[in-house]
């Protein structure tokens, strides 16, 4: 029954989307109609969107296995939560979460948008109701979420338990987010071109969206990242895996795009750039799902494909592109250049290198992720891309960029002010000892190394000292700078210093090198709800003979029929203690890995505080200068 | 300043190009640049799989054959395709792979230094 109100929603979501579309072309002219007909039929469409929503997750509350994404994907004794997770932990589900978000964020908009000009906002909302006409056609022909099936089954076959985590059952709603937020960008940016609107006004006006996009697109990759590494096992929290690289290609333009609207905001140029970067953004984070949902990348994450889907996705992609590209060269006026004026030392500048350096990165992650999809096609040959290859070509960048990103910002001041010159050189040799002081004794690159962590390091003490510098208190910037260089470091700190043991045990059996022992206690079995856990008792003993009880677990899902492990991780400022445990095939051994990673709450802290500087710029009303 | 850094990076990269973080042991750094074939998306070393096990002896006992890490890296290549390493080998497969990054910053540079010096031309 739910599902019969879903599906009809959806049908009727379709028709509002025609139309609005008819309405706002036919109303064009006419400043009334869009804050009252127009803007409660946006209403509607995003009323019968939630119902149908509402129908799909009510299909999975209640385990109707007839409907056929139930039965595909949901368990009558999964936990309730992962039941009503499940909704979007698919193909077909996730979608439908997509044309949620679609719809709400144009709703909230043209709510929030009305001291903007009319045209604009019309120009805006029909966009977006092309986009939303798009997914809606897509999720009714190729992946509706609604299907029927007779008989009707008796018990569904269940979700992967890797995905039953509330790591994960929170990040695709919150990745979504973003992804999404970057289609109003990108609407709001071809309505601006087309109304010939590109204003500082506008620029303020828009910031907003592209600090909401990018503060969840942010907070997304992190919980990812965060789940990633206390559930597949291996202790990493980024693998450059190209469902990770899809999601990151859209942050870097997203934080260019940010950078470049904040000087818009104060000085009219870059106009073109900017329209171009709200093109590539949305454009990015449609590719991010054509690759994950065509089943193109060999990854973790590929858990539904089909090729019908991918070949919509691309085409509709290519529409929207040729859309853009179209009104982007038909309509745009470039600014009229001679008024403005770049200085070499300049915060202009400073956001120039930021720009470029930025894009730099989104190539290397772009050509890593695709070129070898392209060649496959062209001449058969699989290569493989994967971490080394970014390191090489990433980690090295750093360095430039890092330092940019320390000075950058203060440009202004320092032509003027000695005392700053004195800091910056004097902060820069303690960067340097301190970092020497460090790698020394390391069986690592040393020249290398020391670079970078200095790097770093004199990023890290400039953004510090800004905190407590009264003439510039940009303090989102700083904040973000100053998280930015928190993340690196406990990054390189976490890669540098984390000490790992693999061996076989068997239960009673102790480990023992000249840092620590592991000892082997006990083994029990549990039954919950939809798994059998075994929890293994370890005691860790290091050097200075402090004792840490681990109970690394490994589950024994009962449909699908699928063991995963279950890490069990100490944390505490310092350093985290990771252990998991696998079975040896036909033995009484267990696989024991045991790891201490340095820093590593770090990591999630300072992306934590990068967000929250994106927040601070948020609420605050105006930019400082 | 552009310039400079721009200087400072490439020379960085020439240096340092081939230079990683040394792994304490070589075998652990080879398997981690290893795919392991049956999983998805996971490196030899860690995964558990039987064919990661069984590529992590055989590495140790090629390293103990007197193997260097290159001549280990072009055993398995032969034995398993490309598609098992890790770290694309510069050859006329991946030219553009490695370089089309590097052109893209050279050429970005290019127009923000073409940018920057024009417009202090023009004052």
């Amino acid at each position: 029954m739910s599902s019969l109100i879903g599906y009809y929603s959806l049908i009727f979501g379709v028709g509002i989307s025609i139309l609005v579309i008819f309405f706002s072309i036919k109303n064009f002219n006419d400043t009334q109609n869009l804050d009252t007909k127009i803007i409660s039929l946006v209403f509607l469409q995003l009323l019968f969107v939630i119902i149908s929503f509402s129908g799909l997750i009510l299909s999975f509350v209640n385990s109707d296995f007839s409907n056929e994404t139930v039965f595909n994907h949901s368990h009558t004794t999964k936990p309730l939560f992962y039941k009503i997770s499940g909704t979007w932990g698919n193909h077909e589900g996730s979608l439908l979460l997509w044309l949620l978000v679609l719809t709400l964020f144009i709703f909230v908009f043209l709510l929030k948008s009305k001291n903007q000009p009319n045209q604009y906002r019309i120009l805006t909302l029909l966009f977006q109701q092309i986009i939303i006409l798009g997914f809606f056609i897509f999720l009714i022909q190729t992946s509706n979420p609604f299907n029927h099936i007779f008989p009707v089954p008796k018990e569904g076959l269940g979700l992967n338990p890797i995905l039953q985590d509330p790591a994960l059952a929170i990040h695709p709603p919150i990745l979504y987010l973003g992804y999404v937020g970057t289609s109003i960008i990108f609407s709001s940016a071809l309505a601006a071109v087309c109304s010939n609107n590109i204003t500082k006004i506008w620029a303020s006006h828009i910031k907003k969206w592209v600090l909401v996009s990018w503060i969840f697109l942010t907070l997304g990759i992190l919980l990812g990242s965060i789940w990633a590494y206390y559930e597949l096992g291996w202790g990493g929290f980024w693998f450059w895996d190209p469902v990770e690289n899809v999601s990151l290609m859209p942050w870097f333009a997203l934080t260019t795009l940010l950078h470049c609207v904040l000087v818009l905001e104060k000085k009219l140029i870059l106009t073109s750039w900017v329209v171009v970067l709200s093109i590539a953004t949305f454009t990015l984070s449609m590719c991010g799902t054509f690759l994950v949902r065509s089943g193109i990348l060999n990854s973790v994450h590929t858990f539904a494909n089909d090729p019908e889907r991918g070949l919509y996705i691309l085409i509709f992609l290519f529409i929207l592109i040729f859309l853009s590209l179209f009104i982007f060269l038909i309509f745009h006026k470039s600014e009229n250049n001679n008024t403005k004026t770049f200085y070499l030392l300049s915060k202009e500048t400073s956001i120039l290198v930021n720009n470029w350096f930025m894009m730099y990165f989104l190539s290397v992650v772009l050509i890593g992720t695709i070129y070898p999809i392209f060649l496959e096609v062209i001449s058969f040959q699989k290569i493989s891309v994967g971490p080394p290859f970014f390191n090489k070509l990433i980690l090295p960048f750093l360095i430039p960029f890092m330092l940019a990103m320390a000075i950058g910002p203060k440009l202004k001041w320092i032509k003027s002010d000695v005392e700053d010159k004195t800091y910056l050189i004097l902060f820069f040799i303690v960067s340097l000892i301190l970092s020497i002081l460090i790698i020394r004794n390391l069986d690592i690159n040393f020249l290398y190394n020391t670079i970078l962590i200095t790097a770093a390091f004199y990023l890290f003490f400039i953004t510090l000292r800004d905190f407590f510098h009264a003439k510039y208190r940009n303090l989102s910037q700083i904040l973000a700078h100053f998280s930015f260089s928190i993340l690196i470091l406990s990054i390189l700190f976490n890669n540098i210093f984390s000490s790992e043991v693999i061996t076989n045990l068997k239960i009673n059996e102790t480990y023992q090198d000249q840092n620590l022992k592991i000892n082997f206690e006990s083994i029990k079995q549990e039954n919950k709800q939809n798994f059998k856990a075994i929890k293994g008792k370890f005691t860790v003993e290091d050097q200075s003979g402090s004792i840490e009880v681990m109970q690394p677990e490994l589950r024994i899902y009962n449909q699908p029929n699928i063991v995963t492990s279950e890490a069990d991780i100490k944390t505490n400022i310092f350093t985290d203690k990771f252990m998991t445990m696998n079975y040896v095939q036909n033995q009484d051994y267990f696989n024991i890995r045991y790891q201490v990673k340095p820093f590593m709450i770090w990591i999630w802290i300072s992306t934590i505080l990068l967000c929250f500087s994106g927040t601070l710029s948020f609420i605050r009303k105006k930019y400082e200068s | 300043m552009n310039i400079l850094k721009f200087f400072i990076s490439v020379i960085l990269l020439i240096n340092f190009f081939s230079s990683d973080l040394k792994a304490k042991n070589l075998g652990t750094k080879i398997t981690k640049n290893l795919r392991c074939l049956i999983c998805q998306g996971q490196s030899v070393y860690d995964s558990d799989s039987e064919f990661a096990n069984s590529l992590k002896i055989l590495v140790e006992k090629k390293l103990d054959d007197g193997l260097n890490e290159k001549q280990v890296y072009d055993y398995l290549k032969n034995k398993y395709g490309d598609w098992i390493l890790y770290d694309p080998e510069f050859n006329k497969n991946t030219y553009f792979l490695w370089l089309l990054p590097i052109l893209m910053f050279v050429f970005g540079g290019a127009i923000i230094l073409r940018k920057v010096i024009l417009k202090k031309k023009k004052l």
